[in-house]
């Protein structure tokens, strides 16, 4: 189907997000909750865009709205423009540390104001880590309490079971607000300490015993299976391909 | 006075919430003792415990049928007398009856009185009358009539009737019943499921309590007849915790409604099964939002998600789903009983029938009152209200629970509708109606209610967590006298941006509060940052008292009552309050004769 977005037609599936049908159009919109692994959340709202339907207008977000009928999407009116230098300005307030907020707060030439800032905060609950944590299959953090409390932990703010110390979170966190600390080896993350795994090849400590584990649970992979770094694993498999090339010729 | 003689008298004790914190207990318990087959009564009696009356400011109320008495702050030490006198002899006491404040006259029943004069009730029509945790006496009154008129009727004819009939949502958004119920109606994907939303969580509001409390048959006639309709197997009703006897007066409704085949398998001979469970809520706010109420039954953590496709397509466990409000739900038999045109013909224009109000704040009969749709404000407060307390002037008026607006007194004629309400920067929402009094700092109460909301947002989207914070941060600030130039204009620009991007309702509505009073009071805004005053005595900080000489006579009241000592004077002379011992607790100013406390 097509629907028109900035003027233009475009190719639609039916029942993809606006904010994916523009991704693929090359139409930029920004995002922070946003993940190509996960969809969209609905939670940063950066996304806002303006939405004409039968001659109605109304603000929607992008990342949640579906395409099922015949639309027109103006993805940068004033108000559109208004609104999201407003929500950038509310998290750079939440989080002025964060490098990405300072950067976002210079580029959409938000205004400082008198509203108070809080050195301390870096984390802007997009929900990302939450989801990682969850695709990875640890459910290790969750979102507590709600409102200005609101905040991510783990249960009690306790060293949680689940939590194998992938780092996952801390990978996919926007502005580096998930503390991951590494010293010898030992790997510290959500008040919990891990070991941390050596290389059988090249002897670099590339992983926690606990994740090795779960991984190779999930992979029903077998106790004589190596523990190898992400490169030396490509090493090994490249030598098993070259090694069955020989064998056939 | 004595009144005609009955053989039998059937004494309907309030059991509302209200008066049950008053003592009614004690009352019905006394009366049931007293009234034993064995204590040698001629009088054939029954006693019952009903439903919340409505009437809160004048219990625990007693009514004695059929001589039509209703008798006011009854205590379990007047029961004996009640038996004696009238009971007995058919004789009326006194000192029991309703004094009408300003004629000094005493009336006999509550019809009578302009509190219930001025009222419909259609909601609330059993409520007062049955007594709730009786099968039977909800089948005498009418009880699941509409239930087995709409097994006679097609789907589409019971789902065409709730659209004629012109009914909307009454949890706050209006949104039309029937045309929901025709949209889950619609839907191939099966289960389906109906939901009841008790989650009743403004402050001050009890009108969904005290239908769950005082009629739960009627929420639970409601939803089989929608389950009749769109062909749904299983309902939920969603109630806070805390109304503890919502719960039990609903689990004992359920189990009577299934041991009499209306719930559960070949209801009324047909082949039709639904069933009804009770999900307890945690007690968060938001959940009072349908989508959030949803995903907490599912288990889930109690966030809204972005309603761009409509629960009665994608719902509880992602199946077609019908939610209403207690209130709505209320409504449904009588529509279906009385028929559609019957129940269009009340209200307005588009907004039809009655809506259930809890009066609260300076208004003299606080209280549960239900009228029809378009009936002014003034109205309500007024005549059924009896006006305001003590005398005082009428300053505001906010509807529609915490993200409701503040309505002043030259909107006073406003009619009460969906339309009418939202022009006035303000909602219907639930139906809360508190009433303020000049003695209200209208800065004030926008900081009380952002503050609630700031607690109370679940906090998943921007604007709502992060913009109700930076409003509260700036109303504490102005309400301390630390307010600056440009913060009205920073207030109005966050409020777009909340109305504009939040997530669900409670974000977009969450500004009324401020913006109203900016629109209605925005001089007392200006007296706090810019003269570092409060005019109506609220701001601590901000607040200096002082005695008109010319209006004191020295009574000496003040002085008395003053918790810190800061008033002096001589009897029948002229007070002085001390600044410098003044904490601004405002006991002297609110409790004046002679209204000679002034704020600078």
């Amino acid at each position: 189907m097509q629907i028109i977005i900035d003027g233009k037609k475009i190719d639609a599936v039916y029942g993809d997000t606006i904010l994916e049908t523009c991704r693929k159009a090359d139409i930029y919109i920004p995002t922070l909750c946003y993940h190509e692994a996960f969809g969209g959340q609905g939670r940063c709202r950066l996304c806002m865009v303006e939405l004409e339907k039968e001659g109605q207008k109304k603000m929607v977000a992008a990342c949640t709205y579906p395409i099922t009928e015949k639309i027109e999407v103006r993805t940068s009116t004033p108000l559109i423009k208004k609104t999201r230098r407003n929500i950038i300005m509310l998290l750079y307030k939440r989080a002025p540390n964060s490098l990405l907020l300072q950067k976002l707060f210079r580029e959409y030439e938000c205004q400082d104001n008198s509203l108070k800032e809080d050195p301390a905060e870096r984390c802007i609950l997009c929900n990302l880590c939450v989801q990682a944590c969850q695709e990875i299959g640890s459910n290790a953090i969750s979102l507590i309490m709600r409102g200005t409390d609101k905040r991510v932990a783990s249960p009690y703010d306790e060293a949680s079971e689940a939590c194998t110390g992938c780092g996952a979170c801390a990978l996919i966190c926007p502005t580096a607000a998930i503390e991951m600390v590494e010293e010898g080896n030992k790997r510290s993350i959500w008040n919990k300490t891990f070991e941390l795994l050596a290389c059988e090849r090249c002897g670099k400590l590339y992983t926690t015993k606990e994740q090795w584990e779960f991984t190779a649970k999930k992979n029903n992979a077998c106790a004589s299976d190596r523990q190898l770094c992400e490169s030396c694993r490509k090493k090994a498999v490249a030598e098993k391909i070259k090694a069955y090339q020989a064998a056939e010729h | 006075m004595k009144m005609e003689n009955h053989k039998f008298r059937k004494i309907l004790v309030c059991c509302g919430t209200g008066c049950l914190a008053n003592g009614s207990m004690d009352v019905f318990q006394a009366l049931k003792e007293n009234l034993d087959p064995d204590s040698g009564i001629e009088v054939e009696t029954y006693v019952k415990a009903t439903g919340c009356n409505g009437w809160c400011e004048q219990g625990p109320l007693v009514k004695i049928m059929p001589d039509d008495i209703t008798y006011c702050h009854v205590k379990a030490s007047d029961v004996k007398e009640v038996i004696e006198k009238t009971i007995k002899n058919g004789e009326l006491i006194k000192r029991l009856l309703y004094r009408d404040p300003q004629s000094k006259k005493r009336f006999k029943s509550h019809h009578e009185i302009d509190f219930y004069k001025k009222q419909h009730k259609i909601a609330l029509r059993h409520i007062g009358e049955i007594d709730p945790a009786s099968i039977s006496d909800y089948l005498s009154c009418g009880g699941y009539q509409a239930l087995q008129k709409a097994v006679g009727m097609q789907a589409a004819e019971i789902v065409s009737q709730i659209i004629d009939s012109g009914l909307r949502g009454r949890g706050g958004a209006g949104f039309p019943t029937g045309l929901k119920w025709q949209s889950c109606a619609r839907q191939e994907n099966s289960p389906k499921y109906v939901i009841c939303n008790g989650d009743e969580g403004d402050p001050g509001a009890f009108m969904d309590r005290s239908i769950m409390e005082g009629d739960p048959h009627t929420v639970i006639e409601g939803m089989i007849i929608c389950a009749l309709a769109i062909g749904a197997e299983k309902g939920f009703i969603y109630v806070r915790d805390e109304y503890a006897l919502a719960i039990q007066n609903l689990k004992q409704a359920l189990a009577d409604a299934r041991s009499f085949g209306y719930l559960g398998d070949d209801i009324m001979g047909r082949d039709f099964f639904f069933d009804i469970e009770i999900v307890r809520g945690g007690g968060a706010f938001v959940c009072g939002e349908e989508t959030a109420l949803i995903a907490s039954i599912e288990g889930n953590i109690g966030e809204p998600r972005d309603k761009y496709v409509f629960p009665t397509e994608k719902g509880l466990w992602g199946k077609p789903t019908v939610i209403n409000n207690v209130e709505t739900w209320a409504n449904i038999p009588v529509i279906i009983l009385e028929g559609a045109e019957n129940f269009a013909s009340i209200g307005t224009d588009h907004s039809k029938g009655t809506k259930v109000f809890s009066l609260v704040g300076k208004v003299m009969n606080t209280g549960l009152v239900e009228v029809p749709m378009g009936t002014t404000l003034r109205e309500i407060i007024y005549d059924i209200g009896g006006g305001i307390l003590k005398g005082r002037q009428f300053k505001a008026v906010q509807t529609g629970g915490p993200s409701g607006g503040c309505i002043p007194a030259e909107l006073l004629d406003l009619p009460v509708d969906f339309e009418s309400l939202a022009a006035a920067g303000s909602m219907m929402g639930s139906g809360g109606l508190i009433v303020m009094d000049d003695r209200t700092c209208m800065v004030e109460v926008a900081r009380y209610y952002l503050n609630f909301l700031a607690g109370e947002s679940c906090g998943k989207c921007v604007p709502c967590r992060e913009g109700i914070r930076r409003m509260l941060e700036i109303l504490t600030r102005i309400c301390e006298g630390q307010g600056k130039e440009g913060d009205l204009e920073l207030l109005e620009e966050l409020g777009e941006t909340l109305q504009i991007a939040s997530l669900c309702a409670l974000g977009k509505t969450a500004p009324n509060p401020v913006l109203s009073t900016i629109r209605y009071f925005r001089d007392e805004y200006l007296a706090h940052i810019r003269e570092h005053r409060c005019p109506a005595g609220v701001c601590r900080k901000l607040t200096e008292f002082y005695i008109d000489p010319e209006l004191c006579n020295g009574c000496g009241l003040c002085k008395k009552n003053c918790p810190v000592n800061a008033i002096s004077g001589e009897k029948k002379e002229p007070h002085v309050i001390s600044q410098e011992l003044c904490i601004r607790c405002g006991d002297c100013i609110n409790n004046c004769p002679f209204l000679a406390v002034k704020v600078k």
